[in-house]
């Protein structure tokens, strides 16, 4: 009887444990999450107002030229397959996304509409490309800026795959991987806009914002912008982008035109692009889903689990002890 | 009914508790190391997606819900197994003092170098291979733990967070790996062999056992005699001092 009780004892203490190390570790989680909204930033892009100059794409070029890859004369070519990602020859490209060009106007006939989207990373409330990462070099900073360490990235592109609208883009033959395994793993390193991350740091905005000329552009607190371009919808009886899509993001676009009618001029325009331009023109499909979304919904199993073993083990146990004990 | 030849006999080893938590871990650990490394930008990248029937390997959608799957297999494994061992002080499986120089005297042994020591229970390689593989498989869980806490929407972990938990997550996985590898491969050696149907059936051979763990067989917690199929009566072994065991009821 006695020696029962100390098992029994036993069991529930492993019980009390199981929960407070659940708890421990949830703990940490919580003092770490997204801070109250207010510091988060995010831009609202007045599509009625954007004039198409490209003031902002020379402005982001600008600043990051000297961020730019400088890969080696002689690029590996990627084992087993027979090339590797090379952007160099259309360094000079502003009509797409590469890595050598952060953001870029798209301009399309849409219904007898001529609209301008400046396109480039969503910096998404919950970023698959950060969260996914497999070697942990990509960070959401407290101001929302999605940020990819360069010399950390090994250039795999997973978080291109990922990401709902294929944004970051490969350059080949520089970064991490050169001094690893070259040509066997890893294949450069992604380039994509990180929000002007230092300028935020610093209480600036990023530059894109502050060349502007048609006022098409306006950065601030998230819920701020968000509310700006619902009003903004509201008023031209039009249509938002980029406050559901991927789970929220930190870019709003408010345009006269529906954003599927953009999607299908976008998926026209595509087509007749040759396969490698294809990249770095991401759609525009609205309420484009989250990678992470199945697997989240799976992480109350992963809570259920150790309940589940705990109580099974118990109960087997506690029939083993009880045979032992009628012998 | 007439006894069974000797050699035919068998002892129980594992219990349905013991074998169910080892397939639950040893099958997860499996679809974690599979889906784990699709997790990688390699399959797409290295043919695995050109295989028949794997194009689904190269989709980071299928893979990662195949991880958190199987995760949920493991975790509860785990969870099983450790509260399962508490419970029933069943502490026979972790190292021991010595077990070292034990498993390079056994490893010698096996080479045709010396005596094999007596064994307990368990091997002293099977001691050192448990809490490696072990080890390795609890430091996987929490790294794995908080990578799943931080793709919930709503959490942000600072860089170097990110970056140290991702490596150890690796770094665990790797040699997790390293140990499977090796726990398969001491199946390679004919001196382990008997020990199989243990996970399957949950029995040993009588006379394996009796000569390679005699400190088990001959415990008082060791192995009752029973011979296959189940006798009505149970057979015992009279104890080197001569005083009866406690019978079985
Ligand atoms: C086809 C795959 C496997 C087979 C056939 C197998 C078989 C076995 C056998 C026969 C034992 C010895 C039991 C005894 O001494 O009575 C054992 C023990 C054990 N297994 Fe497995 N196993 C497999 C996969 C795994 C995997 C994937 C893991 C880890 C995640 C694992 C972890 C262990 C551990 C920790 C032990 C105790 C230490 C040892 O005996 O080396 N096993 N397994
Ligand atoms: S738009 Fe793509 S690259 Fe940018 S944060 Fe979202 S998922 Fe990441
Ligand atoms: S926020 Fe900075 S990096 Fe991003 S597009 Fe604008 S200027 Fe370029």
């Amino acid at each position: 009887m006695e020696s029962i009780s100390r098992r029994a004892f036993l069991g529930r203490g492993v019980l009390a444990g199981t929960v407070a190390a659940t708890a421990a570790i949830a703990k940490p989680a919580k003092a770490f999450a997204a801070p109250a909204t207010g510091q988060t930033k995010a831009t609202f892009i007045d599509l009625t107002k954007c004039a198409g100059c490209g003031a902002c794409v020379t402005a982001c070029r600008t600043k990051n030229t000297n961020r730019y890859p400088d890969p080696v004369d002689d690029i590996p070519v990627n084992w087993p397959t027979d090339g590797f990602e090379d952007w160099q020859e259309q360094r000079d490209d502003t009509d797409k996304l590469t890595p050598y060009n952060w953001i870029y106007v798209e301009q399309l006939e849409v219904d007898g509409v001529s609209v301008n989207i400046p396109r480039r990373c969503m910096h998404c409330d919950n970023p698959p490309c950060a969260n996914l990462c497999p070697f942990g070099v990509q960070e959401k900073t407290a101001e929302g800026a999605v940020v990819i360490d360069h010399s950390g990235c090994m250039g795999g592109a997973k978080c291109r795959d990922v990401c709902a609208w294929g944004i970051p883009q490969r350059q080949a033959g520089v970064g991490l991987y050169l001094n690893v395994l070259p040509g066997i793993m890893g294949g450069g390193v992604m380039y994509k806009c990180d929000m002007c991350a230092d300028r935020l740091a610093a209480g600036g905005v990023p530059a894109c914002v502050e060349a502007c000329p048609s006022g098409a552009v306006t950065f601030g607190d998230q819920e701020e912008m968000r509310a700006l371009a619902r009003a903004r919808t509201e008023e031209i009886g039009g249509h938002l982008y980029g406050d559901a899509e991927n789970g929220g993001t930190s870019t709003f676009y408010v345009s006269p035109v529906a954003f599927d009618r953009i999607d299908t001029a976008l998926s026209r325009k595509r087509i007749a692009l040759s396969k490698k331009n294809r990249t770095g023109v991401p759609h525009m499909k609205p309420n484009v889903g989250n990678r992470l979304d199945t697997a989240n919904d799976m992480a109350l199993g992963m809570a259920l689990g150790p309940v589940v073993g705990v109580a099974a083990a118990a109960i087997a146990a506690a029939k083993i002890v009880k045979g032992d004990d009628a012998e | 009914m007439s006894p069974r030849p000797a050699k035919k006999r068998t002892v129980a080893r594992q219990d349905l508790g013991n074998r169910i938590a080892h397939w639950l871990i040893a099958l997860s650990t499996f679809a974690l190391i599979f889906s784990g490394f699709g997790q990688m930008p390699m399959y797409a990248r290295y043919g695995v997606t050109d295989l028949p029937g794997m194009a689904w390997s190269g989709d980071f959608g299928i893979t990662l819900i195949v991880h958190y799957a199987a995760s949920i297999g493991l975790i509860t494994g785990i969870a099983f197994h450790i509260v399962y061992a508490l419970r029933l002080r069943r502490f026979d499986i972790l190292p021991r003092r010595g077990d070292v120089k034990e498993s390079v005297q056994i490893i010698g042994a096996m080479l045709g170098r010396g005596e094999e020591p007596p064994s307990h229970k368990y091997l002293a390689e099977q001691r050192l291979a448990y809490a490696f593989i072990g080890a390795n498989l609890l430091l996987v869980t929490a790294t794995g733990v908080v990578k799943v806490v931080k793709n919930l929407p709503g959490v942000l972990l600072p860089g170097p967070v990110l970056f140290w938990t991702t490596m150890l997550h690796n770094v665990a996985a790797m040699l997790l790996v390293l140990g499977v590898l090796a726990h398969l491969a001491a199946f390679l050696v004919k001196a382990n062999r008997p020990l199989l149907p243990a996970m399957f059936t949950g029995r040993v051979r009588e006379e394996y056992a009796r000569k390679r763990h005699p400190l088990w067989f001959d415990a008082e917690d060791g192995p009752r005699l029973e011979l296959l199929p189940q006798p009505t009566e149970r057979r015992r072994r009279p104890r080197p001092d001569g005083t009866q065991r406690k019978t079985a009821g």
